[in-house]
């Protein structure tokens, strides 16, 4: 099948880019456990993120539960072992050892979306350090009243460095690198943060998942959030003709026509005092406040936009994910047979490039979802115990999963005609495909 | 076999999946014999509509209280292959108001679906029920039925909604709440004190025994050997614990995960899923 698609494209039957897509999907429908790449990891602790950085895709950054933050080379591996096993040690390991290092648990390590020169990690004694790559020194710390959960930084800024963390506390805490200063705070939140994610379409706005199973949408330019994601709002299919709350408007002025206005204006004296006015004296950024929808029944654990950012995934602990289409902010109700997720920490889910698949870290498997049907596409068992991150590194189509037992597994496609042409110049009789040689 | 038709009585309905067992149709008759029909061969249905008509004439009877059938959403899940679109049928049939979900407090994530004749009719026994102990207010029973429950079709409604909907029928104050509450229509969530889940009325004793058939079944299955029972002789088992009847359980942990179906040569087996 790969042979006919290369005399398609030979032929110029096939576009380039057509092709280029087709090759992407197949491989990434294939993945398996890598049988020629490891890592060796020398965290002494779960692995809690992974990352490739987004410049280059060479550099893997990974933060785990004793303190360490730990860099490898995905392309090119340390030594070799048994002649084609690429053994993957680290390159950069900071720890507890280190005079500023983190005393607790990493809950999340990033990169620096611009170049691989500084790297951000967030941990559990509440602190959020910037470091430079190249001389491992932390540059930069910033207190943050809780433990952090998360923090993100924007991949296509042009004109700000914010990091944006998320902690215990209800507030999403903006941290400036180029000031050292906290430069927003972000309430609307009634419980700690647990997910942040950034638009892939717009750098100043960002969307936050907290403890209490709201998702919010803030822009940074203005004050308050402009939209509360509504798991009851739902649309059929990609988008409405029109919005909903046109309609909706105009029904319920009909409605008040022919009755009295005085009865609810005594009802809510009554029984909400002073809110009537303390609704108006409100900033009008800061009504959203007010609204409490939930977009899952349980805290929402993980957060991903899809690259062209048109649509958000979300798990939460009530082992939901749901999909929402980010312009009209409502549900698609697409169900993903999703079992058990974590219920207490933050989960990194990974979308493929041309969103098709949808990776999910559950409980011991990744699960890979079909992402508009919801239908699981497979699993992926490998983990002996539970998976906290998955990266999918859309360069390589390789898929990186870290998890409690300490180690950060590589699966990358194993369509069986790729490997034979790869092995053209090696001496592997082996993996040459022989069509007797095959066992259940 | 002919085409499905959307009446009560179709029993045929489920054998689309194997048109070969139509001789199974001519040995029971149509409608009256529901138990004679075994979960293998209702297992699954194309269409959620008609899942939900026919899993509502297979509703338990139970003796001590009398409840109008409701379906879960787990139950539904497992006999209709494609999730995705019973989800986007609940919610255009919700719409529609032909049924409506609620949310129950067992678990994480269950929810009821009732069709709309039936909750109204489960709502006029509670309202019968609570009328003959307390006289005054109950005219609020009305302003619920006319202008909250035909407005809001969600699952959970504000203080602020449900006041400002009922005071279209007349002066609505806390004691019309309270009255709601206790005929069972209403309940406070726990999370968030501003906010109410709508209820089926007197469901309370069948919520208790769903939990505990639900623990009964797992815990029978966790007692064999490799953790599997054909399906067939699970159904014959009677539960200790609960009024309602294997197959609702059964099919109610299938959809929600809980336990897995395998394909053997003597028939389906049912299989704890360890994931």
């Amino acid at each position: 099948m790969w042979c006919e698609a290369v005399r398609l494209r030979e032929r110029g039957e096939l576009r380039a880019r057509r092709f280029e897509a087709v090759a992407r999907a197949r491989r990434a429908a294939s993945l398996a456990l890598s049988n020629r790449k490891e890592f060796a990891t020398p965290h002494h602790g779960a692995v809690n993120s992974v990352q490739v950085d987004l410049t280059e895709g060479r550099y893997l950054l990974s933060g785990a539960s004793d303190g360490s933050a730990a860099i490898f080379d995905v392309q090119n591996a340390t030594e070799y072992e048994a002649g084609f096993i690429a053994k993957h040690r680290s390159i950069l390991l900071v720890d507890k050892q280190h005079e500023n290092g983190h005393k607790f648990a990493v809950s999340m390590a990033i990169w620096y979306p611009v170049d691989t020169g500084l790297f951000v990690t967030a941990s559990f004694d509440q602190y959020v350090k910037v470091w430079d790559t190249n001389s491992a020194q932390v540059v930069m710390d910033f207190k943050m009243p809780g433990k952090v959960y998360s923090a993100a930084m924007s991949p296509i800024a042009t004109t700000h460095m914010l990091i944006a963390t998320g902690s215990a506390d209800v507030q999403v805490r903006l941290c400036d690198i180029a000031s050292g200063a906290f430069t927003h705070t972000l309430s609307g939140h009634r419980d700690g943060i647990m997910s942040l994610e950034w638009s892939a379409s717009s750098e100043w706005i960002l969307m936050s998942g907290g403890c209490d199973g709201a998702i919010r949408f803030w822009d940074i330019r203005r004050a308050g959030c402009f939209c509360v994601l509504d798991q009851s709002r739902s649309q059929l299919g990609r988008r409405p003709p029109f919005l909903e709350s046109t309609v909706e408007k105009s029904y319920s002025v009909q409605q008040r026509k022919g009755k009295s206005n005085k009865k609810p204006q005594t009802l809510h004296k009554s029984q909400i005092p002073g809110q009537g006015q303390i609704q108006q004296r409100l900033h009008p950024g800061l009504s959203t406040s007010q609204n409490r929808a939930t977009a899952h029944y349980g805290a929402v654990t993980g957060l991903r936009t899809t690259t062209d950012g048109m649509y958000l995934l979300s798990s939460g602990s009530d082992s939901r994910l749901r999909l929402w289409d980010i312009d009209s902010g409502r549900n698609t109700l697409v169900n993903f047979e999703a079992m058990r997720l974590q219920t207490s920490k933050p989960l990194q889910l990974a979308v493929t490039e041309d969103p098709s698949l949808v990776f999910v870290p559950c409980m011991a498997s990744i699960k890979a979802y079909n992402l508009w049907s919801g239908m699981t596409f497979q699993t992926l068992r490998g983990h002996y115990e539970l998976v906290n991150c998955c990266y999918y590194s859309a360069q390589e189509q390789e898929l990186f999963t870290g998890s409690n037992d300490r180690q950060i597994l590589v699966w990358s496609p194993s369509t069986p005609d790729f490997t034979e042409m790869e092995d053209d110049d090696r001496r592997q009789k082996d993996f040459v495909a022989d069509e007797d040689n095959w066992s259940d | 076999m002919g085409e499905p038709s959307s009446s009560y009585s179709s029993s045929s309905g489920g054998k689309r999946k194997r048109p070969c067992s139509s001789s199974n149709s001519d040995e029971h008759p149509v409608g009256r014999t529901q138990i004679y029909t075994s979960l293998e061969d209702n297992l699954s249905f194309s269409d959620t509509l008609i899942a939900l008509q026919l899993m509502r004439t297979q509703f338990p009877k139970i003796e001590k209280v009398v409840t109008q059938p409701f379906i879960l959403q787990s139950q539904l899940y497992s006999s209709v292959k494609d999730r995705t679109q019973v989800d986007r049928d609940l919610e255009s049939l919700k719409k529609d108001k032909v049924l409506r979900v609620f949310k129950l407090n067992t678990g994480q994530d269950d929810h009821a679906i009732m069709f709309m004749e039936d909750y109204l009719k489960q709502m006029m026994f509670a309202v019968k029920r609570s009328r003959g102990k307390d006289q005054d207010g109950t005219e609020v029973f009305e302003w619920f039925e006319r202008y909250v429950i035909h407005s809001k079709l969600d699952v959970s409604i504000d203080h602020h909604e449900l006041c400002s909907l009922l005071s279209h029928g007349g002066d609505a104050t806390e004691k019309h709440i309270t009255l709601l509450m206790n005929a069972g229509l209403l309940t406070r969530q726990l999370i968030d004190p501003n906010m109410y889940w709508f209820s089926i009325p007197s469901i309370g004793p069948i919520l208790k025994g769903l939990a505990q058939g639900r623990k009964e079944i797992i815990s029978l299955l966790n007692r064999k050997k490799y953790k599997e029972m054909l399906l067939s002789s699970l159904e014959k088992t009677r539960l200790r614990f609960s009024p309602l009847d294997v197959r609702f359980h059964i099919r109610d942990l299938i959809g929600s995960g809980h336990i897995k179906t395998v394909q053997t040569p003597t028939g389906l087996l049912a299989r704890i899923s360890k994931d």
